[in-house]
């Protein structure tokens, strides 16, 4: 009874009530402003959090998340034009409906699938995740590093288009958490007598790097020197039917489960919720071929699946620390910034935080119903008016204050600069980022972790596998870095099968 | 896969790792073997990269920028902007790359890039110095 109290007073509060509102109204604006993202936002936000209340703070990111998501719907219904990666999906019956002049519908189909989505994602996070971290009790220093090698492992076979390159990308990320003072000894790595490297490479910095700089220099070639014409962006007034609505229900219950599935895999993101959910509502049609030509329920799977991708990511991050995408590993950094340690330990340590943050995830997801409603969506559709030129120097001072306010060094902003240059390039030459996010967040903990056992087995490695649960997870961790291989034996093998019988 | 690219990318990968790794064999007991096998496995992982394109990688270019010269103006007045910043004081230096990366990419309408930069400067100002006052680097002038 305490804990609800506790969580109900945190999240009520005027302050968390605030940041949920105001986020969700300016996560709409990012999602609807192509080349701007929520990772790219909740990163440039974190820095701020530092001096805020832990609810207040992660208020903020739920609205911003779960806004944008449905911010992207805007321009890829209007325009055809993703606001987010995960709208893509949103554009295929989206746009068609907007050239018959029914804009507004499809905003208010995507507005309420999304407000759905997200709703029944969050429900599963306050209903799976807490199951999940009481079974995660039972877990010891071995465990939890091979849960760290499991998640680094999926997120890097997963993410990017080659394995190599993701693990790769992870290693790289767990060497750079080593930066710093070791935790167990106190000597420096790494640190080549720089005194302000003793702390280690600051997360926020590199994040705000990596995920802001890139879609900035993007922006700038891409030199948009107009925005759009307001005769572009005009919507006729519409209404919805109970019976479409109706029609609409199986839909969204069916990719809203595929979301909520979508989410708590590491590695799969949005995107791949909307495409499967769109897949799947298009082979459940009796009209499949109407599909891409403005099927309403194309708006409503696509955007149901991408929203109920959002909480559902949640409950890997908050039960054993493995964030499921990257907005999940930020959220990880903001707890984190607090002094929490995200895994097992932070349902039983933390609960009403935790429920608070559980909580938050599904009232900015029926806020959207408020904040994206139909005169809503007009004023957010006018931000697109906006020429993208004038973005590219106002994100880059938005990245030096928030950088700089930190740890009031400049030399965090060069840091962030190289860390963005570096981001640029590796995703241009297709190596994923969030492993490197991922292995500098749990690079800590798969240490101390690792060496704690050891320390208990006194040395003996073999300890490190024989419990049943740490022989499970590692049984698992190599089977994921061995599938690539796997595949391309499998792949070779079928081939020769198929070959014609030369003799 | 761009063979090339792969192949320098993999060597630099490598090249990391066995600094890092001849860096962790410095540290002594378990501070040290840590980061030494993660080094090891960042080299072979780039050398991995590296034999896979080598053997493997298509030789059509993947091109690195949308449009090289606007990303280097770009990527230039942004060094020059954060080498300003302890210079010219935050807001001085914010202003001057507000106004500069827009005309330097072609935007031709200096009244409301004037307007826009006034509005933006004072909106951080209100937020980081008035409401939350968070200390940024100082304004040069405020030495005089």
């Amino acid at each position: 009874m305490d804990v609800l109290n506790e969580i109900l007073g945190g999240v009520f509060a005027l302050g968390s009530m605030a940041a949920m509102i105001g986020a969700s109204i300016l996560g709409v604006f990012i999602g609807a402003l192509p080349g701007l993202n929520p990772v790219m936002a909740i990163a440039l936000l974190l820095p701020l959090t530092y001096s805020m209340e832990p609810l207040v703070a992660l208020g903020m990111v739920a609205g911003i998340y779960n806004g944008s998501m449905y911010g992207g719907a805007i321009p890829a219904i209007l325009l055809r034009i993703p606001g987010t990666p995960a709208a893509i999906a949103t554009t295929f019956d989206g746009f068609p409906m907007a050239q018959r002049g029914e804009a507004a519908r499809a905003l208010k189909i995507a507005c309420w699938s999304s407000a759905l989505g997200g709703t029944a994602s969050a429900i599963a996070l306050m209903t799976i995740g807490p199951v999940l971290a009481r079974a995660t009790l039972a877990f010891g220093p071995a465990e939890y590093f091979w849960i760290a090698m499991f998640g680094m492992a999926s997120i890097g076979v997963l993410v990017g288009r080659d394995a190599v390159k993701g693990l790769m990308a992870a290693v790289l990320g767990l060497l750079m958490g080593t930066v710093g003072l070791d935790q167990l000894s106190g000597t420096p790595r790494f640190t080549f007598d720089q005194v302000w490297l003793l702390s280690g490479l600051d997360l926020i910095v590199i994040l705000v790097g990596l995920y802001a700089l890139p879609p900035v220099i993007a922006l700038a070639e891409a030199a948009d020197l107009k925005g759009l014409s307001a005769a572009a962006l005009r919507l006729e007034p519409a209404k919805v039917s109970w019976r479409e609505v109706r029609g609409l229900i199986p839909t969204w219950v069916r990719s809203s489960l595929i979301g909520i599935g979508v989410g708590i895999l590491p590695g799969a993101g949005g995107n791949i919720a909307a495409f499967l959910s769109y897949n799947a509502a298009k082979s459940a049609s009796k009209e499949p071929e109407s599909f891409g030509k403005g099927n309403p329920a194309g708006v409503a799977a696509a955007e149901c699946g991408n929203n109920a991708d959002n909480a559902a990511s949640m409950i890997p991050a908050l039960t054993l620390g493995i964030p499921g995408n990257v907005v999940a590993a930020l959220v990880l950094g903001a707890l984190l910034i607090h002094g929490l340690q995200p895994g097992p330990q932070l349902f039983h340590k933390n609960p009403g935080l935790v429920g608070g943050f559980m909580l938050q995830m599904l009232l900015t997801s029926l806020l959207i119903l408020a904040v994206g409603g139909a005169a809503a969506t007009r004023v957010f559709a006018q931000v697109q008016r906006l020429p993208g030129v004038l973005l590219v120097p106002t994100v880059l001072v938005l990245m030096a204050v928030g950088v700089y306010v930190i740890n009031g060094r400049v030399i965090d902003l060069w840091i962030m600069f190289v860390a963005g240059l570096a981001g640029y390039v590796l995703e241009k030459v297709e190596v994923p980022l969030a492993p490197i996010v991922l292995g500098l967040i749990l690079g800590p903990m798969a240490e101390q972790s690792v060496r704690r056992a050891l320390l208990i087995s006194r040395g003996d490695v073999t300890e490190l596998v024989t419990r049943p649960i740490s022989m499970t997870i590692a049984s698992a961790t190599l089977l994921l870095i061995l599938w690539p291989i796997l595949q391309v034996w499998l792949r070779a093998r079928r081939a020769r099968a198929h070959e014609p019988d030369m003799s | 896969m761009e063979r090339r690219q792969d192949i320098v990318l993999g060597a630099v990968f490598a090249a990391m790792g066995l600094f890092a790794a001849v860096k962790a064999a410095a540290y002594s007991g378990a501070t040290g073997a840590y980061p030494m096998a993660l080094s090891l496995v960042l080299v072979a992982f780039g050398l991995l990269v590296a034999v896979k394109a080598a053997l493997r990688g298509r030789s059509v270019p993947r091109p690195l920028t949308e449009n090289t010269g606007r990303a280097l103006l770009t990527v230039g007045l942004s060094v020059g902007y954060l080498a300003l910043v302890p210079l010219l004081g935050f807001y001085t230096a914010s202003a001057l790359v507000v106004l500069a990366i827009p005309l330097s990419l072609g935007f031709r309408q200096p009244l409301f890039l004037v307007v826009v930069t006034a509005v933006f400067v004072a909106i951080v100002w209100a937020v980081f110095s008035l409401v939350l006052e968070k200390p940024l680097p100082a304004e040069f002038w405020q030495d005089y």
